[in-house]
């Protein structure tokens, strides 16, 4: 699924205040498996999984998705590539208030060829399966933590990706509410979708639905271990 | 796949209409300085084009070459044997004396002018671009009567079979029953105009019997106008010729001292515009700015975030101008540009009442339209684009 070779990011290059949050990392996400990326706050944790996404472009390095090296594509086919192969959930979510449930898992369709039904009739299959059917009016500031991540995730399915990346999906989330969503990303991948999570919370790396996990430290991943996650 | 495409445009146009739902205090204030805006500007754009409309309709009516008599410098009574003389010259045909004069109403404070109909110049080419709307024309050797303007008639009250009343050169008032209205091309003739028979106008300011006010002059062919004025020149040096150029000229040096002055105006209200754009060009609140990082990050493009602000500052923007531009047309022609009297001050020496046809040209329309919807939009979109092009994986960081 995605390829990562010697990959680099620097910011602010030959200046005092240099900084490398992810220095050649190499790494191999098979299709179909939950990978976490895990490691302290400050790891590269983040900028690891905006490189995966095609969200930002490596200084250094290789990175294929799907075969196909996006290293230096352009932006209009970079966008391209990340809004048909991933579906992202931020770590602070950023859902767009005022707006409701439906709109705002609508959203990523709006500049898409797509006709607003078929849109709509996308997102309330979404909003079904997540359990948001009561809520699909509510504007999102209105909803409970574990509403808004399930928001998040019906936002990041819409254009059907063939993989999921979560910036610390439970950060913000209780014990009980990260043991169901692990279970919905179990789901997930039973249909076939890729994830990939960066965290720092055992309740995620050490759960067995985990088929791989990466160490990171300084920007370097330690080992590219196979079910250091209980998986295995 | 054009449907696709349409259909991508409305959803964004949608979600356009609802994020502007959304900031409807922020979006609300944006129209009323907009709107206020235009509507100044709008105002006085109606205004002057109005008036030079006007100047033009009083054009048309007048005849192809006047001539007056100067005296010291003043306009004179013109003796009727230089309309002799001038007959003579090759090209010219009918010479008919005009009778004419200003009448201050002390009762009233009004000013009307006073022309006098008489029978040869009922056939004079061109004598009355008046157009009778009730009652009839002052008939040969008629006497006592006047016709009036539809506006002279509004203003005093009058109608047809009624009484007008005017003081003579003796100081002793002579009645004039009104037989008529008129209009004319232009409001401001309707509003001050008197027609009363020439015998009448005569007695009335006590004019003797060999002069006229002016005389007009008949010109078979319109490019010979110059050439006949220079030859009524040679033989009449103090005659003063007065073609269609010379009123044109008049008009022009006129509109042209009050166009600066809105132009001045014009050109204030385009810096309040402008720092108004600018403020909003850098006002991009951090809600806005985050949002399209959002946007930006869920997938869309920068192109369409450049669609999504140019429909937000299109729809603003429209709502806007048309709110200042009827606001600007009612104020102008409805409510006689109360608000830009203070600069029109002046007007009511030459004109009675500034009571203008309300018209709407699209060539206004389109400089108004230029002047102030394409630099908001542009002024919107700039530094929204400024926003788009950073990198998406900044909202992967920011709280
Ligand atoms: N745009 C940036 N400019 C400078 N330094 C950055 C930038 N983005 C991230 N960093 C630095 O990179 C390091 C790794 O950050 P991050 O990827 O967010 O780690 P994690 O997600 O594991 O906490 C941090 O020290 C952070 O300050
Ligand atoms: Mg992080």
């Amino acid at each position: 699924m995605v390829k990562l070779r010697d990959v680099t990011r620097v910011y602010n290059q030959g200046r005092p205040n240099e900084v490398r949050p992810v220095d050649g990392v190499s790494l191999d996400i098979d299709v179909g498996e939950i990978a976490v990326v895990k490691g302290p706050s400050g790891s590269g944790k983040t900028t690891l999984l905006a490189l995966i996404g095609c969200m930002s472009r490596p200084s250094a390095g290789r990175i294929l998705v799907a075969g196909r090296d996006v290293a230096k594509l352009p932006e209009r086919f970079l966008t391209e590539v990340r809004r048909e192969t991933f579906g992202f959930i931020f770590q602070q979510l950023h859902l767009i208030p005022g707006i409701s449930v439906l709109e705002n898992i609508m959203l990523p369709l709006y500049p898409v060829d797509i006709g607003f039904s078929a849109a709509k009739r996308r997102a309330l299959a979404l909003i079904e399966q997540l359990d948001l059917a009561q809520r699909r009016r509510f504007k999102v500031e209105t909803l409970s933590g574990g509403e808004r991540q399930r928001v998040a995730i019906a936002r990041a399915l819409i254009n059907q990706p063939r993989a999921i990346l979560a910036d610390e999906p439970t950060a913000h989330l209780d014990g009980g509410l990260s043991g169901e969503l692990m279970r919905i990303f179990g789901d997930l991948r039973s249909q076939g979708k890729t994830l990939v999570i960066a965290t720092h919370d055992p309740l995620v790396y050490d759960n067995p639905l985990v088929d791989r996990v990466f160490t990171m430290r300084d920007g370097r991943v330690l080992d590219d271990g196979d079910g250091d996650g209980g998986g295995a | 796949m054009a449907s696709g495409r349409l259909g991508k445009h409305l959803k964004i146009l949608e979600f356009a209409l609802s994020s502007m739902l959304r900031r409807r205090m922020k979006n609300a204030g944006l129209v009323i300085v907009f709107g206020a805006v235009v509507f100044l500007l709008s105002s006085i754009v109606f205004l002057t084009s109005a008036l030079r409309a006007e100047a033009l309709a009083v054009l048309e009516g007048a005849p192809q070459l006047l001539v007056q008599r100067a005296m010291a410098g003043r306009h004179a009574l013109i003796p009727l044997r230089y309309g002799e003389t001038i007959a003579r010259l090759p090209g010219v045909g009918a010479v008919t004396p005009r009778y004419w004069g200003y009448y201050y109403d002390i009762y009233t404070g009004a000013n009307y002018t006073l022309l006098g109909i008489g029978d040869a110049r009922l056939q004079a080419p061109g004598a009355t671009a008046l157009r009778l709307v009730e009652g009839a024309f002052i008939a040969p050797r008629q006497r006592g009567v006047c016709v009036i303007g539809a506006g002279v008639a509004r203003i005093r009250g009058a109608r047809i079979g009624g009484i007008v009343s005017l003081r003579d050169a003796r100081g002793w008032m002579q009645e004039y029953e009104v037989i008529g209205l008129f209009e004319s091309p232009s409001r401001l003739l309707t509003n001050d105009l008197i027609l009363l028979a020439e015998a009448d106008l005569k007695a009335l300011f006590g004019m003797p019997d060999d002069g006229a006010t002016d005389l007009m002059i008949e010109v078979y062919n319109p490019r010979e106008v110059a050439n006949i004025s220079r030859k009524i020149l040679e033989r009449l040096p103090d005659a003063r010729p007065i073609g269609h150029a010379e009123i044109l000229r008049t008009y022009e040096t006129l509109f042209n001292w009050r166009g600066g002055l809105l132009l001045a105006m014009f050109l204030g209200a385009v810096a309040a515009f402008m720092i108004l754009a600018w403020d909003k060009a850098t006002g991009l609140s951090a809600d806005e700015r985050r949002e399209i990082g959002i946007l930006k990050a869920i997938g869309w493009e920068t192109a369409d975030i450049l669609a999504l602000k140019f429909w937000e500052g299109a729809a603003l923007a429209l709502v806007a101008f048309l709110a200042g531009v009827t606001a600007g047309y009612a104020h102008v022609f409805y409510f006689g540009a109360e608000l830009l009297a203070p600069i029109l001050k002046g007007w009511s020496v030459l004109f009675p009442a500034i009571d203008l046809e309300p018209r709407i040209e699209p060539y206004t329309l389109t400089v108004l339209f230029l002047f102030t919807i394409v630099p908001y939009i542009v002024a919107t979109i700039v530094p929204s684009w400024q926003a788009a092009i950073t990198d998406p994986d900044r909202v992967m960081r920011s709280v």
